[in-house]
């Protein structure tokens, strides 16, 4: 379970003033559940989802990860969870069991349940024939599949994926779309990101509006839907996007 | 920190960069053919060179202007030496030397001592600028000696002497240096310089690799969010530079010493015992080794600050031109190990590599050599740790750079790293050429204008110019009461206490007498004592202080104040460009930075300057009156005691200016 509270991520601007990446960012993922951070390019998706997998540290507010606080136990939270993005790069010169075996190495698990872990998820992915090749020789779609195998070495309860689809043809698009459905087959609590709006509708069972760093909406398709009264829901996003924008205008005539 | 996860890490790198054929060929490959292929290929073109010349024929004019005998003995003895060619000089004798179609000309003169006796004189006309004409000059020089021994008998047998008064001074040299120390004398020239070259260039290859590499292959999210902590990556990426530099330096050592000693044995040299002991090889390694961790430290923060592999080979660049300049000092015959210059990284590897070759090495030299550079090595590894944990480093995306139209527009883009060493460099060079020379012109003149026009001017000039409200940057806030009141019980003291640690410092490594009449020279100028502390104390306190507390920190901010101050600090101590100075000077600059930078007020460390530069003058100026003697004793020294007092005062004016200026104040 992913549950993120009052989030505020900023960064030093080169003229002094400060940027908003993420503000006030508060929302809940549970276990079993696809929830789609949804938001155009620089909305703050990709910033969230690094301070919940602990790359940056939140400025305030926190977040936790199957109740593991993000501030004070961040190796904690890397245990239970799993990452992986569209643009995720390999160890080029590793072979692929090595390169598997050395990120479940790191997460402590012993070799020989890693050895158990890696087979199935060969058999499940079809990756039997190129295990011993080095990633270098590898398509795009195999370094993908590595890629998932690599995310889930660990077995972890929360899931999180960042623009998960960009940059990949269809095939292999379709391959990680599945892969997520999985996840959730599987009783894992998913968060995915992307802008695309129908890979939102076909995969998410809540959707979670993003826009400048700022939360606009959170609900199932439905109640954002009669919330709106539309049905598309490009016509959804554009919808909560004007209405902040006015929010924005009034606020600055008010003041 | 996670031992086991470190392993991991470490294991990992360390097999990927060993599969690497382009690291494996740098590190590894490259010196074991390089040196073989090297020495020996130059060897045997050396020794074929030689050989030729002194095989070729050459002419030579020979102007005989007396014309007996004896002149025309020695001509025949110059036509002994074989393929030369004697030729009577003709009136084209100087344009056919000039056009290297005769190699030397030969001149014979004679003239009469009060004795009575005819002398001859032998003029050889040659150029020391080639090489063939060289040879000819000692072949030549060889057959007149014969000729001259010839002479010499002759005479003594016609004034009926024994010829054996010749040998009655026989200079008869015995080398004591037995093989192996010839060989390390030649060794210890210029292998520490390729080694640490080699060093370097091992470890940089790996280091550009193991951050900004993967940054460039967008890995290092991927190991981030990941089971393992951002110390244990460091420190497992950290242990694959140094091994890798380690392996490198082995190969090196070994390679070189077997070729090296092949080389001595084909010149010629007999080198039937020697050979680099095991000994040497292995006292070589340990001095070598913190100088690899330090290396392997510099070039992992460098890779980390980097965003892409290019950028970090650029970065390396001035770091190896500082090491190669450093390691350079192994070519001069004049300097030898002390315990000074032990303290000195990269020159005291070089020269310490330099006394172990011959044997004359002191534990002592070996010790402080390896302490000096671990102390600096835990300060490099700190500051790596810190920028890996720094994401605005880590994840640096925007660009630096943007030329003076960018920086007009967005002007606090100028404050960048970068920028201030630029900024520091130029200054540095102006006062190197500038101010040196305004000073030998007049002294005190020199000084003020220095001051003023080299440090303070360029400072407001760039406030105006990018048109930026000097009262913030530069801190000319008005102190609170209480801060301002406690500076001369923290300036007078502190600067007490620097004095004594200078003159501990002088006990242990004496100044030289030349250095310290010039110090005592600015003391002691020709003019009214007011004018002195206007120029030794007040213009430094303001100008100064307006670079160092005012300008330097806002580029180095962004690391943050800790680090701004320290880096300030060193800058500052690297401008007075007195290396005796440096740790007392670091320790004021680290005070007065403080001081601004905590209190938000540059009106502080200036007064606090100004106090701490008057305090000097104040001891020179009343240095006769009986009543100073209670402090100072007649060697012009501090009591030792007076530092205890001066901790005091220090400490407790310290602490409570820590706790009556703000915590935010640092950072605005």
């Amino acid at each position: 379970m992913i549950k993120v509270q009052n989030l505020v991520k900023e960064f030093p601007k080169k003229d002094g003033s400060k940027f908003y990446a993420v503000n006030d960012a508060s929302f809940i993922a549970n276990d079993g559940e696809i929830v789609c951070l949804l938001g155009v390019n620089g909305a703050g998706k990709t910033t969230t989802m690094r301070v919940l997998s602990t790359v940056f540290q939140p400025s305030a507010g926190t977040a936790e990860i199957q109740g593991w606080d993000i501030r004070t136990h961040p190796d904690k939270v890397r245990e239970n969870l799993g990452f992986l993005s569209g643009d995720t790069g390999l160890y080029n010169r590793l072979r692929v069991h090595e390169f598997i075996r050395y990120f479940g190495r790191l997460y402590s698990i012993g070799d020989a349940e890693i050895n158990r872990r890696m087979d199935e998820m060969a058999e499940l992915l079809d990756m039997k024939d190129f295990m011993d090749k080095k990633i270098e020789f590898l398509s795009t779609g195999m370094k993908q599949k590595v890629s998932i195998v690599r995310s889930i070495i660990h077995d972890p309860p929360v899931m999180i994926f960042d623009e998960p689809t960009s940059g990949l043809d269809i095939l292999t698009a379709r391959n990680i779309v599945s892969f997520i459905r999985s996840c959730k087959e599987r009783g894992k609590c998913v968060l995915f990101s992307t802008h695309i709006m129908r890979e939102a509708e076909r995969l998410a069972d809540r959707v979670v509006l993003i826009h400048k760093g700022k939360i606009l909406a959170e609900g199932t398709l439905e109640a954002l839907r009669e919330a709106t009264s539309q049905t598309d829901l490009d016509d959804i996003f554009i919808h909560y996007v004007n209405r902040s924008n006015l929010e924005t205008e009034v606020q600055a005539h008010e003041f | 920190m996670n031992s086991k996860k470190v392993m991991i890490v470490y294991r990992k790198e360390l097999m990927e960069v060993l599969r690497d054929k382009r690291t494996l060929f740098t590190t590894l490959l490259l010196p074991v053919i390089l040196y073989p292929l090297l020495i020996v290929g130059f060897n045997a073109i050396m020794a074929r060179q030689t050989g030729v010349l002194e095989k070729k024929s050459a002419s030579v004019a020979v102007q005989d202007s007396v014309m007996n005998p004896v002149s025309m003995a020695i001509i025949e003895k110059l036509a002994e030496v074989e393929n030369y060619t004697i030729l009577p000089a003709a009136g084209n004798a100087q344009s056919l030397y000039e056009n290297k179609d005769i190699q030397a000309i030969v001149s014979i003169s004679d003239s009469l001592t009060a004795s009575g006796l005819t002398t001859y004189q032998v003029y050889i006309q040659y150029d020391t600028a080639n090489e063939q004409s060289m040879t000819v000059y000692s072949r030549l020089k060889d057959k007149l000696a014969e000729s001259k021994n010839d002479l010499l008998h002759e005479q003594l047998e016609l004034r009926g002497v024994h010829t054996d008064v010749m040998e009655i001074l026989d200079v008869r040299p015995i080398d004591t240096a037995s093989s192996q120390r010839k060989m390390g004398m030649i060794l210890g020239m210029f292998l520490p310089y390729i080694m640490i070259i080699m060093l370097l260039t091992g470890a940089s290859v790996v280091a550009a690799d193991l951050v900004a590499g993967e940054k460039e292959r967008k890995t290092l999210e991927t190991l981030m969010v990941s089971g393992v902590g951002r110390l244990e990556i460091v420190i497992g990426k950290y242990l694959t530079i140094i091994t890798l530099a380690m392996l490198n330096l082995v190969v090196n050592l070994f390679s070189i010493s077997f070729s090296m000693r092949y080389m001595l044995s084909q010149a010629g040299m007999d080198m039937s015992g020697a050979s680099l002991p095991l000994k040497s090889i292995f006292i070589l390694l340990a001095a070598m080794l913190p100088l690899a961790t330090l290396f392997s430290a510099i070039l992992l923060s460098l890779s980390t600050f980097s965003r892409n592999m290019k950028e970090a080979r650029t970065y390396e660049q001035p770091l190896m031109m500082v090491s190669m300049i450093m390691a350079m000092i192994s070519f001069l015959p004049a300097i030898e190990m002390s315990n000074l210059m032990a303290l000195i990284p990269v020159i005291n590897i070089a020269l310490l590599f330099k006394a172990v070759m011959i044997e004359e090495y002191q534990i002592s030299h070996l010790l402080i050599t390896i302490g000096s550079t671990l102390i600096l090595d835990v300060f490099a590894i700190w500051a790596t740790i810190k920028l890996f944990k720094t994401e605005s480093i880590l994840f640096r995306s925007d660009d630096d750079s943007g030329g003076v139209k960018a920086i007009k527009k967005n002007k606090a883009s100028f404050f960048s790293p970068y920028n201030g060493i630029v900024y520091f460099s130029i200054a540095l060079l102006l006062l190197y050429y500038l101010g040196s020379y305004w000073q030998t012109q007049d002294l005190w003149q020199g000084l003020l204008k220095t001051q003023i026009i080299i440090i303070a001017l360029p400072v407001l000039l760039i406030i105006r110019m990018l048109k930026l409200k000097s009262r913030d940057v530069l801190r000319l806030k008005a102190p609170k009461l209480l801060p301002a009141a406690l500076i001369p019980f923290i300036a007078i003291p502190g600067a007490i206490l620097v004095a004594i640690l200078a003159q501990i410092i002088n006990a242990i490594y004496p100044f030289p007498e030349q250095y310290l009449e010039n110090l005592t020279r600015l003391f002691n100028m020709d003019i009214p004592t007011w004018q002195s502390f206007l120029i030794v104390a007040v213009a430094p306190g303001i100008c100064e202080e307006l670079l160092f507390r005012g300008l330097f920190p806002r580029f180095f901010e962004k690391f943050g104040v800790k680090f701004s101050i320290i880096i300030t600090a060193l800058l500052f101590a690297a401008f007075h460009l007195d290396p005796f100075r440096f740790v007392p000077v670091f320790l004021l600059g680290l005070l007065l930075g403080y001081l601004t930078l905590r209190s938000g007020s540059i009106y502080l460390s200036m007064f606090s300057h100004a106090l701490n530069n008057g305090l000097a003058l104040f001891f020179t100026a009343f240095a006769t009156q009986p009543w100073i003697k209670v402090l100072i004793s007649d060697s012009d020294n501090l009591h030792y005691w007076v530092a205890l007092p001066a901790a005091i005062v220090f400490g407790i004016a310290m602490y409570i200016f820590h706790k009556t200026t703000g915590e935010k104040p640092c950072v605005e």
